[in-house]
């Protein structure tokens, strides 16, 4: 895999175009956009719906691949790898918080925060005492045995959460986090979400809509038609 | 192993489903396993064995064979005169027989079919009780001491013993039917044979039945018996090989000895085939028209059923995506989940179908040739989990195969 120095950056994403063929139509979505994410930085993108965020943010956690461009995530180009490649790469480097959540009813905290831990070599003690240690750090120790099912809306998300940082990824991507939350419990997430940020020193990026979330954030970029075209620091 | 606990949990996600789909795969593994087991026996009898060859010795040109009674002393030489002929091993007559037990009013229940034969020859000649386990191989030679010793003496097989509602020990008296008339004769029973093969045979001393005919001329002013010149219906003759075989057939078919009528000499397995051409069609219809129709609807319900679960689940595979796992760790998933259930569905077939038919039913009736009854084999005991399993593994191919292409950025972006 190509390495390259990072300067600090640990997102560096240059002239990505990202187009969809439906047909005879070609659906342009990004237009060469250009970023770079320092180290530990939280970062928002906002936009209206169809400004590509959700795909920038895809192509950033190795989901899907540009049309065009280069993206770098650490030392290593993602944008050239294979979807197994990516794969195992998407275990170590990204943690994905979904909108809804996207737990696996039939298993319960424990074993939904463990999921991404099978595909690590790791003994089941290892993994226990990982799994536990996170499930502590969210505030979800008494309701490790719980289904998803038995949880409430902001408990589902802190176990999405768990899952997402259990392996100790290097970058974080959420997708409208707190969109599915009330006021107080996407509160409860955007908290824990510097809280992480400040402790473990994890770079965030998060797409939203919430104006109240996007206030949380150190840098907030809108695209608009697949273009960035604001940045306002925070 | 790490995905075992996923496996199962996602098999019970859907109980009703998996419920029935397990259901539907135990019948019709069900229905495989007992036609497979008819074929099995019948594919057993008439696969030539490499050792130990059993030859047949019938009428040539004529079904049903009947040969004079003469023919056995030189045929248990095998024909043999000069220096250097090979001789069979051991030999055995077998007379046919039909009786009834109520001459005015006979139904299939109270008609008894019989061999007259040598007693001491049940033990080393019939194929399947030359080599029984311990216990029953001592009580066969037991009943076969006793029938020696008692001319009279019957051992009847499982069926006609239930159906006759009689025991060891009782007497019974049977009227020749068909080409049998006149000949009625009186029996104690002394034994019976072990379940399964024999179920619907009788084997009485031969000695007693010669006898009979001869009385049968003594009571009708010298008129013999129409079967009294031909009652020797075939000659089991053993060899050590095909080899011996092949000589020993050639030896007995150029023999002058047996021209008016002539013999054909074939292996017992092939003489079996002769038998069961008549049920040919029959037979190949259930090799292969219903055992592959029964496997077919397996792979489409198990096909369907995981083809439902993989479409309701595209979300949570996209997740399993996105957290890191690779295509092929979710076909193994999906394949796995199909492996579950097919192959405990197989599992329960099997040893259900063992259980009731073999110990609950007593055997499947099915007559057929010389067979009435077959017994489910303990190989079907892995048929079960391997017809299930395998069958469950090709029907989930695609669905696997789908899932595994499942592409997260698609899915999420519908999502959203």
């Amino acid at each position: 895999m190509d390495t390259a120095p990072q300067d600090g950056k640990i997102v560096r994403i240059h002239g990505v175009h990202k187009f969809f063929q439906r047909g005879s139509e070609r659906l342009d979505v990004l237009n060469g956009v250009t970023l770079d994410v320092p180290e530990g930085e939280f970062l928002g993108l906002m936009g209206p719906s169809g400004s590509g965020k959700t795909t920038l943010l895809n192509l950033i956690a190795g989901l899907d691949t540009p049309s065009q461009g280069e993206i770098w995530v650490g030392d290593q180009l993602i944008s050239t790898m294979t979807e197994g490649q990516l794969a195992s790469w998407r275990t170590r480097n990204i943690g994905f918080i979904f909108q809804f959540y996207h737990l696996l009813p039939v298993l319960t905290a424990y074993e939904n925060v463990e999921l991404p831990l099978l595909l690590l070599p790791l003994s089941a003690a290892q993994r226990k005492q990982q799994v536990t240690t996170i499930l502590e750090l969210v505030g979800l120790a008494d309701r490790m045995y719980h289904r998803p099912g038995q949880l409430s809306g902001g408990q589902q998300q802190r176990v999405g959460i768990a899952r997402a940082i259990v392996t100790d990824p290097t970058a974080i991507m959420a997708d409208e986090p707190t969109g599915d939350l009330d006021a107080r419990a996407a509160e409860e997430i955007l908290n824990l979400l510097c809280m992480l940020r400040e402790s473990l020193h994890k770079t965030i990026i998060m797409v939203t809509h919430d104006p109240r979330a996007a206030q949380r954030t150190h840098r907030l970029l809108h695209l608009e038609k697949g273009l960035l075209v604001e940045q306002v620091n925070a | 192993m790490k995905y075992l606990k996923l496996i199962f949990r996602n098999v019970g996600r859907n109980r009703l489903r998996s419920l029935l789909t397990v259901l539907v795969t135990v019948v019709l593994v069900f229905v495989v396993t007992l036609v497979w087991s008819v074929l099995w026996l019948l594919d057993q009898v008439t696969t030539e064995k490499s050792q130990n060859f059993s030859a047949m010795v019938t009428e040539r040109w004529a079904i049903p064979s009947r040969l004079p009674f003469s023919y056995a002393d030189p045929l248990s030489r095998g024909a043999a005169h000069k220096p250097g002929d090979i001789q069979p091993l051991d030999s055995m007559t077998w007379q046919f027989y039909g009786g009834t037990l109520d001459a005015k009013n006979f139904t299939r229940e109270n008609i008894i079919f019989g061999i007259a034969c040598e007693p001491e020859k049940l033990a080393t000649m019939m194929d399947g009780l030359n080599d029984l386990p311990a216990e029953q191989e001592s009580q066969l030679h037991e009943d076969i001491a006793q029938l020696k010793a008692n001319r009279q003496g019957i051992i009847l097989g499982h069926n006609h013993l239930d159906a006759t509602n009689k025991r060891i020990g009782e007497r019974l008296k049977l009227t020749g039917i068909g080409n049998f008339k006149g000949l009625d004769l009186e029996f104690e029973i002394v034994g019976t044979f072990p379940a399964g093969r024999y179920d619907t045979l009788a084997a009485f001393n031969r000695d007693y039945y010669n006898n009979e005919l001869d009385a049968y001329a003594a009571r009708n002013n010298g008129r013999k018996h129409p079967l009294a010149e031909r009652s020797l219906n075939l000659m089991v003759l053993k060899v050590p090989d095909r080899a011996a075989f092949t000589r020993l057939a050639s030896q007995i078919e150029s023999s002058p000895e047996f021209s008016n009528p002539a013999v054909k000499c074939e292996t017992m397995a092939s003489g079996i085939s002769s038998m069961l051409e008549s049920f040919r069609d029959l037979i190949w219809g259930m090799r292969w028209l219903l055992a592959p129709a029964c496997l077919v609807t397996i792979l489409l319900v198990i096909a369907n059923a995981i083809s439902i679960s993989v479409r309701e689940r595209r979300l949570e595979l996209a997740v399993l995506k996105v957290l890191g796992f690779r295509p092929y760790q979710l076909l193994i998933l999906v394949l796995g989940e199909s492996l579950l259930l097919g192959s405990v569905a197989g599992l329960i077939s099997a040893g259900l179908t063992y259980g009731i038919i073999n110990w609950g039913l007593g055997g499947i009736s099915f007559p057929i040739g010389f067979f009435d009854r077959f017994m489910i084999p303990t190989a079907a005991l892995w048929w079960g989990p391997a017809i299930g399993g395998l069958a469950s593994l090709l029907g989930s191919f695609l669905p696997a195969w789908s899932a595994r292409g499942v592409k997260a950025a698609n899915v999420f972006s519908k999502v959203a």
